[in-house]
């Protein structure tokens, strides 16, 4: 109890770094947003416009530190503030209608790549030189090295266009609206096969590889050997003494990709035209979004944290020297 | 107005690589018209037009929004004048005719008669007050407007506080919103207006999703005869990429992004039905350098470095032969008929001749060094940054090309390309050295000469300046502005603004570069009746006020 009290005040002074820089660092941009806008825009605004919009934006000409402190009240508050690039709809409403399809498309690629990936480590360590050992690692590495873009627009003229497998772009075919019919979560999940199985590709490969090694390890372990000669099946053996006490690190790794999730995924979401934090992150950054880019950041941020502070739980539960000491 | 070009953020880089990916794996997309996994509009009549700069709409109808969705300006909300900048006229829209005061004091409308709100309400001249009223109230501008008032049902006054007569058009652009809607919202400066009341030809949202939405036709429009669409859709895109093959594969209508070596990656995989056209009617792209430091602020030196720049590579180079070298007019192709042809034929400096232009460079006193470099009067070399926001990879290139030319005058380029948004504070605090920058757009020269040459524009350096980054006033061109300003005859009009190109052809204010091209590309396959060059009603911009004119003359095919 004490280690996880210690590990929450540890969150606590993670999380006021991170909110101070999110106020800062977007303001350490050279610009302002409505000169942003003008430049994006070029020649379609009239120069006359640009202290109306100022006043319309509502921006702050305050010194930075009483804008510090309001924005920290804010954010206890629950009030995001007013998004500048899609105005005038709220940071959160911005960021609520994306993020359910960000959960979704990396939720899914990451537990697929998670689950195949230790399954496949454990395997290979298990039955080591052998076909899936030998075949499989460096393969999936090579694949996983190509760039992503490179690999993302490959499979998409391979499965969507040559072939006309899956669909080409959206996350749901226009024209169908959103409901829980059958013929619409079919469409979707028709939609997130070929993001997914991108993602997916390029990702497993580490985790297979990070499984394999450790399992490796603990297979060498005398208790292993004690295992075996008690004449226990090989099975149990594989996953109930060695893979268990291999998968810590891949516990750790997957809390992390557990918070990132939610930080999107650009490319992905540029190549399929997938709706998501990623690409709005990008847009409200080159724009000088303040509330926005501080919204997906602090989103960001809380899920790191929430998701470390999680795997702290869980790593109490799965490793008792924590516990001891 | 004209559009200089849809946004090429990040995209611009991506589209190519992914047209690259395409154009090397030999795409096929042109056999599967209609036929996709997407489904797209092929069975609905929906016109189809893709958006690259939004991944998600967020619902937002406000005609008083910057921010507002694409085709709130276009197919909801109707103007009372639309200015074609091919053809460089205006066409009557809501207002069916205008009077502009001789002293440019002011212009007074006649609105169209029988001509109601989707809602069922008649338009009338207390809609276009109020509109003013919200207008100024919540976006600025119109600062010349003194009073707007309604004369009867029908006709509307403009009075100006100052000479005005470009304000003719602007005023008249202006899209007009409803009176009995608008006053009844609490705050229209956030107001979404989800279920939008307009005038325009499609106006009922019947679908709105995260990445679509569908416009049905307006039940009272002024025009039913022209309603041949069943109704627009839009799709939203994260970058050009997608929307491209998006338009590669048949899924879209109508596309105005930018869409690299168009022809080979579009209009070949099907030249019956597909087609594009790039008038040269976006604003002129100027090279400006900083006035404020020597030695640009001799014209000497600005037209010798002009005279170096060999246009016709930066245009079929750099801009993949989409537009052609600009005059010494400065002056693009949407002014074609202000143009004084006895000024073009004698332009000297936007015409290539290192020869002169290094003479001109010696003359004047700056001497080739023993490196080759020419020295500045104090003493330093003759180098200096060329700015160019890093995602305009055409742009980019342009600036390559200008560095290339400027060596064989003995001056440094350096081609500096951070991201826009640092490009453009360092024009707006006057701390750059020079850069590529696009120019004011407006129905007449005026907004583009002002823009270049006005002292009234001119802000001191570490000021914020939002036009005339390059900090040049000229005294001769101010009083001819203030001239222009004052005249509604347009006979002297024209004499004025022949003197203004005089003026701009004599102090070169900046090195014009060349028109910028207006992206559109088409397949007339579901739908005919678009603008081309034979019949220039439009560009095949999607979100210009000339929109609306492709919407009322598109007919679905037979």
């Amino acid at each position: 109890m004490v280690f996880l009290l210690r590990r929450l005040g540890f969150y606590v002074i993670a999380f006021w770094a991170c909110i101070t820089l999110n106020f800062f660092l977007p303001r350490l941009m050279p610009g302002d947003p409505v000169s942003r806008m003008f430049s994006q825009v070029q020649s379609q605004m009239r120069p006359d416009q640009v202290d109306a919009l100022r006043r319309l934006f509502g921006l702050d000409d305050r010194p930075l530190w009483e804008q510090y402190f309001t924005y920290i009240g804010k954010i206890f508050r629950g009030d995001m503030g007013i998004s500048l690039s899609r105005f005038p709809a709220p940071v959160s409403e911005v960021i609520g209608s994306q993020i359910g399809w960000t959960l979704l498309l990396g939720g899914t690629s990451l537990a697929i790549a998670v689950v195949l990936g230790n399954f496949l480590g454990v395997l290979a360590a298990w039955r080591r030189g052998k076909f899936l050992d030998s075949v499989f690692p460096p393969l999936l590495i090579f694949v996983g090295s190509f760039p992503y873009f490179w690999l993302a627009m490959a499979a998409l003229y391979l499965f969507g266009i040559t072939l006309g497998w899956l669909p080409l772009n959206h996350a749901f075919s226009t024209g169908l609206s959103a409901s829980f019919s059958l013929k619409y979560i079919g469409d979707v999940a028709a939609h997130l096969i070929l993001p997914a199985l991108t993602i997916v590709l390029v990702s497993i490969g580490g985790w297979m590889l990070g499984m394999r090694n450790t399992m490796i390890a603990t297979t060498a372990e005398d208790y292993i050997t004690m295992a075996r000669a008690k004449g226990l099946r090989p099975a149990r053996i594989m996953f109930q003494y060695a893979a268990r006490n291999a998968m810590l690190p891949s516990v750790t790794s997957f809390g992390m990709s557990l918070g990132f999730v939610v930080g999107g995924a650009l490319l992905t979401e540029t190549v399929f035209a997938y709706p998501g934090i990623g690409y709005q992150l990008l847009t409200s950054v080159q724009a000088l979004d303040y509330p926005l880019t501080q919204g997906i950041f602090l989103t960001i941020t809380a899920a790191v944290l929430a998701a470390n502070f999680l795997v702290d739980i869980i790593y109490v539960r799965l490793d008792p020297r924590v516990r001891v000491s | 107005m004209p559009k200089i070009h849809p946004k090429r953020s990040l995209t611009v880089v991506a589209a190519s690589l992914a047209i690259g990916a395409l154009a090397l794996t030999g795409c096929t997309a042109g056999d599967t018209s209609g036929g996709t996994a997407n489904g797209g509009g092929s069975s609905s009549g929906l016109l189809t037009i893709p958006r690259e700069d939004t991944a998600t709409f967020t619902s937002n109808f406000n005609p008083f929004s910057p921010k507002a969705l694409p085709m709130t300006q276009q197919s909801v909300f109707e103007p009372l004048m639309i200015v074609n900048p091919v053809k460089g006229e205006p066409v009557p829209w809501l207002g069916t005719s205008w009077k502009a005061d001789e002293d440019g004091m002011g212009v007074t409308f006649t609105l169209r008669d029988g001509v109601k709100w989707s809602d069922g309400q008649p338009l009338t001249a207390d809609d276009v007050v109020y509109t003013f009223e919200l207008q100024k109230k919540i976006q600025g501008g119109f600062e010349y407007l003194d009073k707007v008032s309604a004369v009867d049902a029908h006709t509307v006054r403009f009075d100006f506080n100052k000479p005005y007569a470009p304000g003719l058009y602007e005023v008249g652009q202006q899209v007009i919103a409803p009176k009995h809607v608008w006053s009844q919202i609490a705050d229209p400066a956030k107001a979404t207006n989800d279920n939008p009341v307009g005038t325009g030809p499609y106006t009922q949202v019947s679908q709105f999703e995260t990445q679509s939405f569908e416009l049905d036709k307006n039940p009272n429009y002024w025009q039913p005869e022209k309603q041949q669409l069943t109704g627009i859709r839009m799709l939203a895109f994260a970058g050009n990429s997608g929307a491209n093959l998006a338009l590669q594969n048949g899924d879209v209508d109508w596309s105005d992004q930018f869409i690299p070596n168009v022809q080979k990656t579009f209009v070949d995989k099907d030249p019956a039905h597909r087609h594009f056209w790039y008038p040269t009617t976006g604003g002129t792209i100027n090279w400006q350098l900083n006035t404020t430091k020597a030695p640009f602020n001799d014209p000497v030196v600005r037209k010798a470095l002009s005279m170096a720049v060999d246009r016709d590579q930066v245009t079929s180079l750099g801009m993949s032969g989409y537009t052609h070298p600009a005059d010494c007019t400065g002056l693009s192709d949407v002014y074609t008929t202000w143009r004084d042809q006895s000024i073009v034929d004698k332009c000297e400096w936007t015409k290539l001749n290192v020869d002169k232009a290094n003479q001109m460079l010696d003359d004047a006193g700056y001497k080739k060094g023993a490196d080759g470099i020419r020295t500045l009067k104090d003493g330093k070399p003759f180098q200096f940054k060329f700015s160019v926001g890093s995602a305009s990879s055409d742009w980019l290139s342009v600036g390559q090309i200008i560095s290339k030319d400027m060596e064989k005058l003995g001056v440094k380029v350096e081609v500096n390309s951070p991201d826009w948004s640092q490009v453009v504070s360092g024009y707006t605090d006057g701390s750059f050295d020079s850069g590529i920058v696009w120019s004011n757009a407006g129905a007449t020269p005026f907004e583009f000469y002002r823009g270049v040459m006005s002292q009234k524009v001119v802000v001191p350096v570490g000021e914020k300046a939002n036009e005339n980054y390059h900090r040049f006033g000229d005294p001769e061109a101010t009083a001819t502005l203030d001239k222009l300003a004052a005249t509604a005859d347009p006979a002297a009009q024209k004499t004025l603004v022949d003197s203004l190109e005089a003026r701009f052809n004599d102090v070169a204010p900046v090195i014009p570069l060349f028109s910028g091209p207006a992206w559109g590309a088409y397949t007339d396959q579901r739908f005919t009746g678009w603008p081309s060059s034979d019949n220039p009603y439009a560009t095949l911009s999607a979100r210009s006020a000339t929109t609306v004119l492709v919407l009322t003359s598109l007919k679905p095919a037979k």
